[in-house]
């Protein structure tokens, strides 16, 4: 007994160890700085200030916060209305192909999503791939301005962001109990209303899971609008990395930090109340 | 982006090379600015191994030095206006010139200059400017004679800015006729309405390497640094560099050492190294920017020497201004800088 409670403690104690110097005290710092003021000579003066937080209702800033709020979310919804049929189609496949479909959704993660990024960028070029072919069949007379666009930005993100949401849709629909389908069609419901009715609702743990998985590190991504969008939009991400690093404004980059960070927290929270309220209902 | 890169491979790459050979020194340059060879050469010579590593801009690179307290790194390559920013803070060492044999072969006209009179902190290791690229095949070269004719309608959507909140502020700055380097807050509101009206024909900001997207025929004119213009026209012709009316942006980078750097002696030994004569030449040769080592230009091969794109002539340098520490202004530059790029 005495082994395995010092096993425990070992275990627990390295984790809470790391968590706590890797995690918990930069964080803290973070949320600390953000009450200071900026200097030009040390990076920041230990001055108390709320100014930080002010200056974020700044229409510029709050522009910046939208813009990338709405570009994560037309992301997240373009991979529902993909990621959605092709983990229902995945799952309803036999057990001979559904493996080697899974392992070809999981692989493009053996490779950097930066690299990636800049592997979209040779085919989206005016003289890339994509553009050489389409003038080669002849579709096209001249070639097309694909790269530097929103939608470079909006491919690239939904690209990258795909297996996140693909894969959580996949574990419930492969538990969907087919005989409650079949129930719902007994009763009369047509294959929509069996969609709508059956379906869904069975599977939103799923989805609320998949939007999350892609909508948080979506607010994130500045480097594909940074390789793709040409660095015509400040994202959240551009926005931090240049108060730290180019304006030297640590306090500002700070506030804005933490503000993403609560950001972030209340919908995690507001996701744990949901699901826990589906689980209670459902029994 | 590369500086994400780059500091993810500074995080993995420091502690595993503290631990190789005794004799190293720590060489912090920017991107694209020095072939392999030269410092395979020095290695080959001094058995001094030399730990190189890049950065795109010169607030990355402060900003790395300030929170090290000028340790950490043996030599770096700041630009004028943050040599003198350094100076002024005590960020670093002292060069004695006594120990540099080669230090003679510098042009007179490039040393003592205000960002660091004696140059006691700093030894010019290339010097260039910042114009405009034209693709010749695309656009009639005599439309683009000055920065004011990026905001010509017809090139909607063909234009490079550099990603560099200086650079773009001192070409809007020069457009309207006040200094590029202004601190007075109304001339640089102004330069800010004059961007926001070149957006439209903005395609891609680039700092990283200018010349990719004009190569890869994205982009048909805008901003371009002379070495990535002349590393441009090799291999496509098309591509042209133009001194603007209003006055080409100046810059000179100089080797420092940073004041609590490890290996003083090899850093020293290093910039000699760079000094020689036939090494200046390699390097502007092969970068395409131009050397203040005068015994360096001697030797250039007549094509380079002869190149208006890396060395320009006196008619060309009418206007030219050479980028200047603008202290806090630089917050001013900032907040517009983010306004312009959020106000889409």
């Amino acid at each position: 007994m005495r082994d395995k409670s010092l096993f425990k403690f070992l275990t627990i104690g390295l984790l809470a160890l790391w968590l706590g110097i890797f995690v918990l005290i930069p964080n803290l710092m973070i949320v600390v700085t953000s009450f200071l003021q900026r200097s030009e000579e040390h990076f920041v003066d230990v001055l108390f200030t709320v100014e930080n937080y002010r200056k974020l209702f700044d229409p510029v800033y709050f522009g910046v916060f939208a813009h990338s709020t709405l570009l994560a979310l037309v992301a997240t919804l373009l991979c529902l209305l993909i990621g959605y049929p092709f983990a229902y189609r995945l799952a309803r496949l036999t057990t001979r192909w559904r493996p080697v479909l899974l392992v070809l959704v999981i692989i493009p993660f053996w490779t950097n999503s930066l690299i990636r990024t800049y592997a979209i960028k040779t085919i989206l070029a005016t003289k890339g791939l994509l553009n050489t072919v389409l003038l080669a069949l002849g579709l096209i007379d001249a070639p097309l301005r694909l790269l530097y666009t929103s939608s470079a930005v909006t491919v690239g993100m939904v690209y990258v962001l795909l297996p996140f949401m693909i894969l959580p849709l996949y574990a419930v629909i492969e538990k969907l109990d087919s005989s409650q389908i079949e129930a719902a069609s007994d009763l009369g419901a047509s294959r929509l209303q069996a969609f709508i009715r059956v379906v869904i609702p069975l599977t939103l743990p799923g989805i609320i899971a998949g939007s999350l998985l892609v909508f948080l590190p979506a607010l994130g991504m500045f480097y594909i609008a940074d390789l793709l969008g040409g660095a015509k939009d400040l994202l959240i991400g551009n926005f931090i990395k240049n108060q730290f690093l180019d304006a030297r404004d640590w306090p500002f980059g700070s506030a804005a930090s933490v503000t993403m960070t609560l950001a972030m927290a209340v919908i995690l929270l507001a996701y744990y109340r949901s699901i826990r309220r589906l689980n209670s209902g459902g029994i | 982006m590369k500086r994400l890169l780059m500091l993810l491979v500074l995080v993995l790459a420091l502690p595993l090379s503290a631990m190789a050979a005794d004799k190293v020194v720590y060489f912090y340059n920017w991107s694209e600015y020095l072939p392999e060879k030269v410092l395979e050469q020095f290695t080959e010579e001094t058995g001094i191994k030399v730990i190189y590593t890049t950065y795109d801009s010169n607030e990355a690179m402060y900003a790395k030095l300030k929170l090290l307290d000028g340790g950490g790194y043996d030599l770096a390559v700041p630009s004028t206006y943050y040599v003198n920013k350094m100076r002024n803070e005590g960020l670093l060492h002292k060069i004695d010139h006594s120990k540099l044999s080669n230090y003679t072969n510098l042009d007179p006209k490039l040393l003592n200059r205000p960002f660091d009179p004696d140059n006691g902190y700093s030894v010019p290791y290339l010097w260039g400017s910042t114009g405009i690229a034209v693709n010749t095949a695309e656009i009639d070269p005599n439309k683009v004679t000055a920065w004011a004719d990026l905001w010509n309608p017809e090139f909607k959507g063909q234009v490079l800015l550099t990603n560099d909140v200086r650079e773009v502020f001192h070409m809007a700055l020069r457009t309207l006729g006040y200094p590029g380097n202004a601190t007075d807050p109304e001339q640089i509101r102004q330069a800010y309405e004059k961007l926001v009206t070149l957006m439209p024909n903005v395609r891609v900001f680039n700092s990283d390497s200018p010349k990719l997207p004009y190569l890869g025929g994205e982009v048909n004119t805008g901003m371009i640094w002379n070495g990535e213009a002349y590393a441009a026209e090799q291999e496509n012709p098309a591509i042209k560099y133009v001194y603007p009316k209003e006055g080409v942006i100046l810059w000179l980078d100089s080797l420092v050492i940073p004041k609590n750097a490890k290996n003083v002696d090899n850093a020293m030994a290093l910039i000699n190294f760079l000094l020689r004569p036939e090494i200046g030449q390699f390097i502007s040769e092969e970068i395409g920017y131009a050397s203040p080592n005068l015994a360096s230009v001697k030797r250039l091969d007549e094509a380079v020497r002869n190149n208006r794109t890396v060395y320009p002539t006196a008619e060309d340098l009418v206007n030219a201004e050479f980028q200047v520490d603008i202290g806090d202004a630089i917050t001013v530059y900032e907040k517009y800088w983010e306004k312009l790029k959020a106000g889409r």
